[in-house]
């Protein structure tokens, strides 16, 4: 299976499953999407996980449910090493980014009030 | 971007960027259409107004409040009861609707003092109820009527009672949605840190965005408490009105319709550090997922589990009994708002069916996101629909059940499309494990009623079989199915209760022990 494919698969269950990541305002989209993603990918490369405040902990259930249910779905995930995890979520990050914020076509991303 | 023009919009143009097909390859960077825009002129909407989005969604479910409505009495009268949020004080803010009953001579000469008068008769007529809500309407907005300062002074003068007012007439946006937004801030604002709650719990929320339709909240707050969990507030079904005025002491806001109230949990985010947990209660999964999470987030998730396992095991048999029977078949999700993505991903994975058209009245272009992403392509999305819209879409996509509000319900039905309120629920509730299957039921109840067979029937000149009667629900559902299926020991049907809520009412819970004396003592 190709990177491309499994992109594909990750995102499609993002979008599909979770709401972390459809938060009203760019400013806290981006939060959002660089709170969970980068607690799962530590959670998926075993590595400890802080947790210094409740807005850490609230990404960090998310990104404990999304590691699970990669890990369930995804078995070709076991197969990669660390170092290809990492480069693999930084760019489900870069493209999660991209649909939801930088090229996202959602006029109210950018109101300044809630 | 792949725009759809309906062929009776064409008159207004400005309707082909309301609604997009998802073609294949496409994602929300090509695919969204307008949202939360003013009606175009010509286009008759579905939509309510402001003042109704504020006060019969989020304010009206306050359950003991005497909610009045400062205004003509159509805007109270003709909107009464629409809602079915019901409550455990005996349904008094559903029962009991108030209102100035402002005519044209207060509008002449102002609306101030027939609004003090109608405040204390109020109060009078209902001694036990001591918290009001106020709406601004139209009328008595455009004249200038100083809500505020009038329930000051009832307040300087009776100091046992409490008033919320809330300025969100008619016009104060593009629909209900602009009601929603303002009646959130407006809480925020006014009452929110005004009341110390009393905390039972290491583990407190608020539960927000969640209006008890047909005992929803009370179904979710039953595992809340089988988990040990202390829910200081509901924002705002089954809700108290000092309850909410608590809100800032929760450690987390669990956001159950972050279309209607995810205002209030980002301000609580930005001004009390307090977390927001989007969740959705429907759907196995998803709904499994939600409790872990809160669960997680406390440390508590074997607690979780355990429900999550009870539930699954009992009532999983049941919705697949029904998912057997409603494989593929069409449905329209034709919500107000939310609903559009809390079910379009679980209605096709849990229940087999297939998703071929969303729409929102009023929801915004982040609901459409999430509910575009739900879908699979080929999906019809449209935004703000008006009635020959929807005629002509179902006409395109020959759904075989549409979900709705019961007024573009009833044109559905008219066109021999079987319907289901998506709104308040045909028998509810809906969420929950239980509820979920109820969801199938009504929706296998819907699809398959032989009344489908018997309308299409002209009797002045079609043939009649004499001989035969009409075929009943099972044999048009199970026709299809192998004799494992139709035998199976373990599906069966939805073996629940009429009433599946008011026996939660009198259930009690574990005490857990709380972590410290210290936190005990709060």
């Amino acid at each position: 299976m190709d990177d491309a494919t499994k992109l594909e698969q990750l995102m499609d269950y993002i979008m599909k499953n979770c709401l972390w990541q459809f938060n009203s305002r760019a400013k806290d989209r981006r939060k959002q999407n660089v709170g969970v993603l980068t607690k799962t990918t530590q959670l998926l490369c075993d590595e400890p996980v802080d947790n210094p405040t409740p807005l850490d902990k609230c990404y960090w259930v998310d990104a404990v449910c999304l590691a699970e249910a990669y890990r369930e779905r995804y078995p070709w995930l076991a197969t990669m090493d660390k170092t290809a995890i990492k480069t693999l979520m930084q760019k489900l990050h870069e493209r999660l980014d991209w649909l939801t914020i930088d090229g996202s076509l959602n006029e109210e991303l950018t109101v300044q009030h809630y | 971007m792949p725009y759809h023009e309906f062929e009776c919009s064409k008159v207004i143009p400005e309707r082909k960027q309301h609604a997009v097909i998802k073609g294949a390859g496409e994602d929300l960077t090509s695919c969204l259409p307008k949202g939360y825009l003013n009606t175009i002129p010509g286009t008759i909407s579905e939509r309510g107004c402001a003042y109704c989005g504020a006060k019969h969604v989020i304010g009206t479910p306050m359950k003991d409040v005497i909610h009045i409505s400062h205004g003509p009495v159509g805007c109270t009268y003709d909107t009464w009861q629409t809602k079915r949020y019901i409550s455990d004080n005996n349904n008094f803010q559903l029962k009991y609707t108030f209102a100035t009953d402002v005519k044209e001579k207060h509008i002449v000469f102002g609306a101030e003092k027939v609004l003090k008068q109608n405040i204390i008769e109020a109060f009078k007529a209902f001694p036990e109820i001591k918290r009001m809500t106020i709406y601004q309407t139209c009328a008595t907005a455009l004249i200038g009527d100083d809500i505020e300062a009038v329930a000051q002074e009832v307040m300087d003068e009776m100091p046992e009672v409490d008033i919320f007012v809330c300025n969100s007439p008619g016009f104060a946006g593009p629909s209900q949605s602009g009601g929603h937004h303002k009646i959130n801030i407006a809480w925020l604002n006014q009452k929110v840190g005004t009341l110390e709650p009393k905390i039972t719990s290491d583990y407190v929320i608020n539960y927000v965005g969640e209006y008890n339709i047909q005992g929803d909240q009370e179904v979710m707050l039953d595992y809340f408490h089988r988990m040990g969990i202390q829910v200081l507030s509901t924002f705002t079904g089954n809700s108290s009105y000092d309850d909410l005025r608590g809100m800032h002491r929760a450690h987390l806001n669990v956001l159950e319709c972050a279309r209607s109230a995810e205002y209030i949990c980002d301000e609580l985010r930005a001004r009390y550090g307090i977390p927001r947990l989007d969740i959705d209660g429907f759907g196995f999964e998803a709904l499994g997922n939600s409790l872990k999470k809160v669960g997680l987030f406390f440390g508590i998730e074997d607690r979780a589990q355990a429900i999550i396992d009870e539930e699954t095991a009992k009532w999983k048999p049941q919705l697949d009994w029904y998912k057997e029977r409603l494989r593929d078949k069409k449905v329209c999700l034709w919500p107000g708002g939310s609903k559009l993505w809390h079910w379009a991903h679980a209605i096709q994975a849990e229940m087999g069916v297939k998703v071929v058209s969303v729409y929102t009245k009023f929801g915004h272009q982040g609901d459409m996101e999430k509910g575009i992403s739900r879908c699979g392509e080929g999906a019809l999305a449209i935004d703000d629909p008006n009635e020959l819209e929807n005629q002509e879409a179902m006409r395109m996509l020959k759904p075989d059940v549409i979900f709705t509000g019961k007024r573009p319900g009833e044109v559905a039905k008219k066109m021999r499309v079987p319907y289901l309120n998506a709104h308040a629920y045909h028998n509810g509730p809906y969420k929950g494990f239980e509820g979920w299957v109820r969801f199938a039921r009504d929706i296998y109840n819907a699809i398959y009623s032989p009344i489908y067979q018997l309308s299409g029937l002209d009797i002045s000149k079609d043939e009649i079989a004499a001989d035969k009667g009409f075929v009943t629900r099972r044999m048009l559902s199970d026709a299809g199915l192998s004799d494992e299926i139709k035998s199976s020991p373990i599906l069966t049907e939805y073996t629940g209760k009429y009433d599946s809520v008011t026996d939660l009412r009198a259930k009690t819970y574990p005490e857990f022990e709380r972590k410290t004396a210290a936190s005990a003592a709060e």
